[in-house]
């Protein structure tokens, strides 16, 4: 697959007073054309750097990074891409239309038509005329996303586009982000809303501390879900005979709970449980989520951190 | 140059509706009203006087917006995150400096054309209209509003690298410098008795700091028995003397943005 994004060794250093930090630790990252891609991370773990890097607002320290086959910085890039901030402000006191008609002019875009067309897909086609002062948060968002489509973008970045809205503001905007996948452009999002990136990207990247920590395509990573089996009536000898692999065996209020992988049949340990007299009141099947990925994988990093010292 | 008018006109657009600018701009509007009334306590003549005060309003009322509207001009933006929206188009970092700068100073003179209607109604209505004196009295703020075109030239190239805090103070002093100090640092240069190195330092810090006094044209308007000589020439030679400083200054700006991380 052709790359939108190529990022090898990326590192961006700031100076402290307690020594430079590296903000962004020597990264490689690739995204494919046409790929929603979530890029995922703690609150300082570098991707609105990594963001700032690839838009040029900002210049590395070292490494490569190139956007659509360019150098970061070629003004030609910009033409392509498109980038919604975490909270943007937009001048209060323009209408959404105008607000449109200004981002439109810096592509020297004169085409009304179009951008009436934008409004009407972000659903805002009757709230054009009213100030920006007049929206509310997802309609601000919605203009965001708007001006952000203006140039029909190759490569949009998206900075938390759906923090802090309300559930159905937030469906219209990862809606919206489905879209455009269907028109085949590229997303690269950042963002703390795990169960939106778990419906709408094909693949992630998880950065801690400027490096990155997993990456890979969803179904991959979120491979290995376990079996939770709950029974009653059980003999507590029962649970020694479970010798299945990688399977939590306990007793809770005299219910007998078993959490096993889902690669291994849960045929037998039932066999056993009926065999023993006993009886199965549960089989609940628990897809690994991303926010448990996501927490496990920080976290061990963390944990090899403080072990070892950071290399 | 559609980009740095885009630009422009965003930030004129914006900065007419700054409420803080509002409330100054019609303090200066009040004050030049009613400054007719304060003038029956000068013992000068009346009319001079309140020439000399209205005068004295517009001038600073003028410095106080130059530098209060400029020195936010870019961590505003930045702040609020407009700027990434802006620089993440094929916008160049100069043609966002130039349109800031030309959207500020689009609003400066806007707001002294206002204070300049107010001047001449005032002026008539205390000793009646005179296309004449309406004449001379409109070279007084057309002199300021270059003046304070190079003051915001100042705050826009602050305004790259400190706080809007620490560029307020900075301008400032520099308009004082300029304006108050421009005469001595002149005497310096010219005095025999000066050693060089005085000389030479006086000669520097004059090239550096803008004489902002030759824009204040205003004895000559309070006075009529003075005379500006050769005044085309005069005028001409300051708006030149005005236009070579906003550029120098606005490509030290644009030059410390170019490299600056936002």
């Amino acid at each position: 697959m052709e790359a939108a994004i190529e990022i090898k060794q990326l590192v961006k250093t700031y100076k402290s007073k307690i020594g430079d930090i590296n903000v962004v630790d020597h990264i490689d990252l690739e995204v494919g054309k046409g790929e929603i891609f979530g890029f995922l991370g703690p609150n300082g773990a570098g991707k609105t750097t990594t963001i700032k890097i690839l838009l040029g607002i900002i210049y590395a320290d070292g490494g490569d990074a190139r956007v659509l086959g360019r150098e970061v910085g070629d003004m030609a890039i910009h033409k392509k891409i498109a980038y919604l901030p975490e909270k943007p402000y937009y001048y209060e006191h323009m209408t959404g239309i105008e607000i449109l008609r200004f981002y439109a002019s810096l592509f020297k875009i004169k085409d009304e038509a179009k951008l009436k067309g934008l409004l009407e897909r972000v659903n805002l086609a009757n709230d054009g005329h009213k100030t920006i002062s007049q929206y509310s948060k997802g309609m601000q968002q919605r203009i965001g996303l708007a001006q952000s489509l203006i140039n029909d973008p190759e490569l949009l970045f998206l900075d938390e586009p759906t923090g802090g809205l309300d559930p159905i503001a937030h469906i219209e905007i990862r809606d919206l982000i489905l879209n455009m996948r269907e028109e085949g452009k590229t997303v690269f999002i950042s963002s703390h809303e795990l169960s939106d990136v778990e419906r709408i990207c094909d693949r992630v990247a998880i950065i801690n501390k400027g490096r990155i920590a997993s990456q890979g395509r969803l179904e991959d990573l979120l491979k290995g879900g376990r079996y939770e089996i709950t029974a009653s009536g059980v003999p507590e000898g029962l649970a020694k005979s479970i010798q299945e692999p990688d399977t939590l065996v306990s007793f809770k209020d005299g219910r007998l709970i078993v959490d096993m992988p889902d690669t291994t049949s849960p045929n037998a340990v039932i066999e056993g449980i009926l065999a023993a007299k006993g009886s199965v009141i549960s089989v609940i099947p628990r897809r690994k989520r991303l926010e448990d990925l996501f927490v496990e994988t920080v976290r061990q990093k963390n944990e090899e951190e403080k072990a070892g010292g950071r290399k | 140059m559609s980009v740095i008018l885009s630009i422009a006109s965003t930030t004129l657009g914006e900065a007419i509706r700054r409420r803080v600018l509002l409330v100054i701009l019609l303090i200066a509007l009040g004050s030049l009203i009613i400054a007719p009334g304060l003038s029956v306590l000068q013992p000068r003549g009346q009319q001079a006087a309140i020439t000399s005060l209205t005068m004295g309003i517009i001038q600073m009322t003028s410095a106080l917006i130059a530098i209060v509207l400029t020195v936010y001009m870019i961590p505003n933006e930045i702040e609020r995150r407009t700027i990434y929206t802006i620089l993440c188009k094929p916008v160049q970092r100069w043609q966002f400096v130039v349109g800031k700068y030309l959207g500020a100073v689009a609003a400066l003179g806007m707001m002294i054309f206002f204070m300049t209607l107010v001047l001449i109604f005032v002026t008539s209505l205390n000793s009646g209209f005179d296309i004449a004196r309406v004449q001379e009295l409109v070279k007084g703020p057309f002199m300021y509003f270059w003046q304070m075109a190079i003051l915001s030239a100042v705050a826009m190239m602050f305004s790259t690298f400190v706080t809007p805090l620490v560029n307020f103070f900075l301008s400032s002093g520099i308009f004082i410098a300029g304006t108050v100090f421009s005469s001595v640092f002149q005497s310096f240069m010219e005095n025999r008795g000066t050693n060089e190195l005085t000389k030479t330092l006086a000669s520097a810090v004059q090239y550096i700091i803008p004489n902002f006094a030759l824009y204040n044209v205003q004895n000559p308007i309070i006075n009529p028995g003075q005379e500006i000589v050769n005044e085309f020439g005069y005028y001409l030679q300051s708006v030149g003397y005005a236009l070579l400083y906003v550029v120098g200054l606005l490509v030290v700006a644009i030059l410390i943005f170019d490299r600056r991380e936002v």
